[in-house]
């Protein structure tokens, strides 16, 4: 059992499938009879709808039917509404909310908001009926930058919310806070900002709608992230019961956030399946999920540091204003509020701190979370504040940092921000951390870098993040004769492997044969609840869930074993698949305690066939808070201003691991998607016009495989947390944390000689090379 | 509509096309090969790579017309008897994919990488994957499959 066992590099049960191509993800699904769904969207930032006339596209070829924002509005369906845990401004009031519907209906308000569904028999007809749809627009002035939304004169999104104010938000001691930068010696600030990206999942959204006029029932596949949450948004939207809605996720291909939330589409399609009576499918191209995913980031911050004459910090004051797109969408305005506050000082001790947020609406697609939802915004404004504290007060960045830690003895601690942080050794992961990085080598490195033209740089980024997402979480396990268990969990993989993490959490605990432990997820039916994935939450909840239903069968099936060896239950101790009787030495196998559970006349008095069966629900109590350190040598060549991320070192504190091929594969995708966001995404919106600039994988950059340096990771296992049975503390977001801030002070401790102090992300050759010029121009 | 002869994975195949039918399509929709993905509509992501005549091809990028007389195989042909491609094991062993999305066309990538360059050096490998895009795994654990992979290859 123990090759399958907790700790272990268990290889994935779900990979054969993917590597023989006999995967199931939304499109590969065909429904008999199935029709094909095309959403017509905004092709305007801003517009009023004069009127839609789809006369001459309804009698096009193949049309089955165009739904428009007047029959939606005529149907009295319902909008969607934002479920953001921060919901009122800082002087008490509801947060201003616009009616989010699945349709524009009478003006639209970013270029790719739905504004009708075109059903048909194939694909090629109803883009071809597309074109034939006249949408009258009458165009109005947009605005897509979140400050400039701010201001006054700015235009008007909502007619009824003023200057485009969603709410505001504080957090931490603002007079203690005050009172530190005045006793300061030295205070530091920098504007800042962290830019628009978006998920960019290699599989794009889709789901396929089905009603059955039989039972009443809809049925809804999807390529999301989250069944339970997202069937209630929809069944809300067409006022049915939740339990009339059937939602089920087939393999997703990835999410990052990005299929998190409430969509428009399903509720389209699940309305309009019922009306043709007909399966409808849809599935999302490249292009329209640049403009119809939701996007990320996105927050212009100004951030400052109070520190001491000795270099200690005093205090931190963060000011960020967040685009929120056109909507409050699903939890839009919790990330530069609450989601961003949280971990705000990363893992540096602070006597005071105080964080003010602003959600903005402008005429862009809604920001929802992206892998992090915050705490990266978070991580990146605290280590360019201290990186820059350092240039300017001239002190090493490394013993900068080094002497401001939270040390290990002030643990647990509660930060000003009200982060519970229980356990952890920041002060160790650093150093060895550092000690990985080589820094011996260093100097050659640089003269190396040097005879060939180029500039070779290092930085280190400890980060402090923390987990989010639902609290609950079922767990089910249903046995059968021949000793095979069928795990039933809500949380979900798109793709992290829970199909094998947690069966070896199962067979860990009840030594269950791996190969014989089944798993499902994504699916209402399956499960009463879940909470999908979101916030790192999968093995710290999810598996959680399922360590606390391994141990309640554990305490069953120890009675069983006890009554066929006819002894006590606590005298029964498992080991390798077999308890034995402690004083005795009798033994009996779990196979054979299986077996027994389904035969009457073998089981205790008060036990019934299928005893071992058992359903469960974890519930968090606090969140953890995943922490760790990364470090980057990058080499920029001043002629043309490329990046080259060299070699990137990481230590991380998830608590416990179980399964550390995995994790080290989170950590990797994390660095993947942090170094995109550090040198090469970025979301464009032309500042007049309002469409999208970047449209297309030929214009959003993404890493590819020459883009990423050598990677060298290392877990610090001796912290545990106690907040869940399991000990782990979360390992999917921890990378988009950590890299950005390593590369881009990397990248400006390579240039400290050129007197360069800042660069906006991206860090594209030319903005670098902009920046060289500009410096050496003084 | 013409009509068109070619192999894929080895089975003979006879489809009468229409003139702007993507070899992706044709494979997807009309034969049922849904492991080859099509991730993008530009010919960026290469989720879509099937091996034409051997040759690696972005199968959206090309019309099912053009493979007329041609030998196709796609992921579905990989594993010989129930036994996975050395390249699909090394994928396996070094934890070279997460969603599974991008894996088909990397891996029918990845064996054309390394049967034209059997000695292959990791820097052959980023460049020989600049057409495959992966989200997930940062690549690290890819290029190391396909070190393994190609060296599993050469036997």
């Amino acid at each position: 059992m123990e090759k399958y066992g907790i700790g272990q590099p268990v290889r994935r049960k779900e990979d054969v499938r993917f590597l023989t191509g006999t995967g199931t993800y939304i499109d590969d699904i065909k429904p008999d009879n199935v029709a094909h769904a095309l959403v017509l969207r905004s092709t305007h930032a801003h517009a009023k709808i004069l009127g839609i006339d789809g006369t001459e596209a309804e009698n096009m070829p193949g049309i089955l039917g165009i739904v428009t924002g007047k029959d939606w509005i005529a149907e009295d369906f319902q909008p969607m509404p934002t479920k953001s845990a921060v919901n009122k401004k800082i002087d008490g009031t509801p947060l201003n909310q616009p009616p989010r519907h699945a349709l524009a209906i009478d003006r639209v308000r970013y270029v790719g908001e739905p504004v009708a569904l075109i059903v048909a028999e194939t694909v090629s007809q109803a883009q071809d009926a597309a074109e034939a749809v006249e949408v009258d627009y009458e165009e109005l002035e947009a605005v897509t930058d979140q400050v400039k939304a701010l201001e006054p004169g700015a235009p008007q999104i909502w007619d009824d919310i003023e200057g485009n104010f969603c709410l505001d938000f504080e957090l931490g001691d603002k007079e203690e806070t005050e009172k530190a930068f005045k006793g300061a010696d030295h205070v530091i600030k920098l504007d800042l900002r962290n830019q628009c990206v978006t998920a960019t999942p290699i599989e794009t959204r889709g789901a396929i709608a089905s009603y059955d006029k039989d039972t009443g029932k809809y049925f809804l596949q999807n390529a999301t992230q989250n069944v339970h949450a997202n069937r209630d948004t929809f069944a809300g939207v067409l006022k049915i019961p939740s339990e009339d809605l059937h939602h089920v996720a087939p393999d997703v291909g990835g999410g990052f956030g990005a299929k998190n939330s409430g969509y428009p589409e399903p509720s389209l399609l699940l309305y309009a399946s019922k009306k043709i009576d007909r399966p409808i499918k849809w599935i999302s191209d490249r292009n329209e999920s640049f403009a119809a995913d939701t996007h990320g980031r996105d927050q212009a911050t100004t951030v400052e540091l109070a520190l001491d004459k000795d270099g200690m910090f005093l205090g931190l004051r963060t000011k960020t204003i967040g685009n929120i797109g056109a909507y409050c969408w699903t939890v839009g305005p919790f990330t530069p509020t609450g989601g961003s506050a949280r971990t705000q000082g990363g893992p540096y001790y602070f006597p005071a701190m105080h964080y003010t947020g602003i959600a903005a609406f402008t005429n862009t697609m809604p920001l929802d979370p992206y892998r992090g939802a915050g705490r990266p915004e978070g991580s990146f404004q605290i280590e360019r504040i201290v990186e820059l504290a350092a240039r300017e007060l001239g002190i090493d960045p490394v013993e900068l940092r080094r002497k401001n830690l939270m040390p290990a003895d002030s643990l647990p601690r509660k930060t000003p921000m009200g982060l519970d942080v229980d356990t952890g050794n920041f002060p160790e992961v650093f150093e060895r951390t550092l000690k990985m990085s080589d820094r011996a080598g260093f100097a050659k490195r640089v003269a190396d870098s040097a005879a060939k033209g180029l500039k070779r740089g290092f930085a280190i980024a400890p980060y402090l993040e923390c987990t989010g997402g639902g609290p609950k979480e079922f767990a089910g396990v249903k046995f059968a004769r021949d000793g095979s268990a069928a795990l039933r969990v809500g949380s979900m993989s798109t793709g992290m492997g829970q199909e094998t993490s947690m069966p070896q959490i199962l067979s860990d605990r009840l030594g269950i044969d791996f190969d014989k432990i089944t798993y499902v997820q994504g699916d209402t039916d399956a499960t009463p609840i879940g909470g999908g994935h979101g916030g790192s939450r999968n093995m710290e909840v999810g598996g959680s869930a399922v360590l606390q239903c391994a141990n309640e069968v554990l305490v069953k099936a120890k009675q069983i074993a006890a009554h066929l060896l006819n002894s006590n239950a606590d005298d029964m101790e498992l080991s390798e698949g077999v308890f034995t009787d402690v004083k005795t030495d009798q033994s009996v196998s779990m196979v054979d305690v299986v077996a027994a559970s389904f035969e009457q006349s073998r089981l205790p008095d008060g036990m019934e066939e299928g005893a071992l069966d058992t359903d469960t629900i974890y519930e968090r109590e606090i969140i953890s808070c995943p922490n760790g350190c990364h470090s980057a040598e990058v080499e920029v060549d001043p002629e043309t201003g490329s990046v080259n991320v060299e070699h990137m070192w990481v230590v991380d504190d998830f608590g416990t691991i179980i399964n550390p091929m995995l994790a080290d594969g989170q950590v990797m995708g994390g660095i993947a998607q942090g170094l995109g966001q550090a040198l090469m995404e970025e979301i464009i919106y032309d500042e007049d016009s309002g469409q999208l600039v970047t449209g297309s994988l030929m214009d959003y950059a993404l890493p590819r495989a020459d883009s990423m340096p050598k990677m060298e990771m290392a877990f610090f296992e001796d912290a545990p947390t106690a907040k869940n049975p399991l000990g782990v503390k979360g390992s999917g977001e921890a990378g988009c944390c950590g890299a950005p801030p390593a590369i881009v002070n990397a990248v400006l401790d390579a240039l400290k000689d050129d007197g360069v102090l800042h660069i906006e992300m991206p860090l594209t050759s030319e903005k670098v090379w902009r920046a060289i010029a500009e410096a050496k121009a003084g | 509509m013409p009509v068109i002869s070619l192999s894929v994975n080895g089975i003979p195949v006879t489809a009468e096309v229409e003139p702007r039918l993507l070899l992706s399509s044709l494979l997807r929709d009309h034969l049922g090969l849904t492991g080859t993905h099509v991730g993008c509509d530009t010919s960026q992501c290469g989720a879509c790579v099937v091996h034409v005549d051997g040759k690696p091809v972005k199968s959206c990028a090309m019309l099912a017309a053009q493979a007329d007389g041609t030998q196709i195989t796609t992921i579905e042909g990989l594993a010989q008897k129930g036994k996975l491609h050395p390249m699909q094991e090394a994928f396996r062993d070094n934890h070279a994919l997460q969603c599974g999305f991008c894996t088909p066309g990397m891996v029918m990538m990845s064996v054309a990488l390394a049967t034209e360059q059997p000695d292959l050096d990791e820097a052959a490998v980023c460049k020989g994957l600049e057409g495959n895009l992966c989200r997930c795994t940062g690549y690290q654990n890819i290029i190391k499959a396909v070190m393994a992979g190609a060296k599993a290859m050469r036997g």
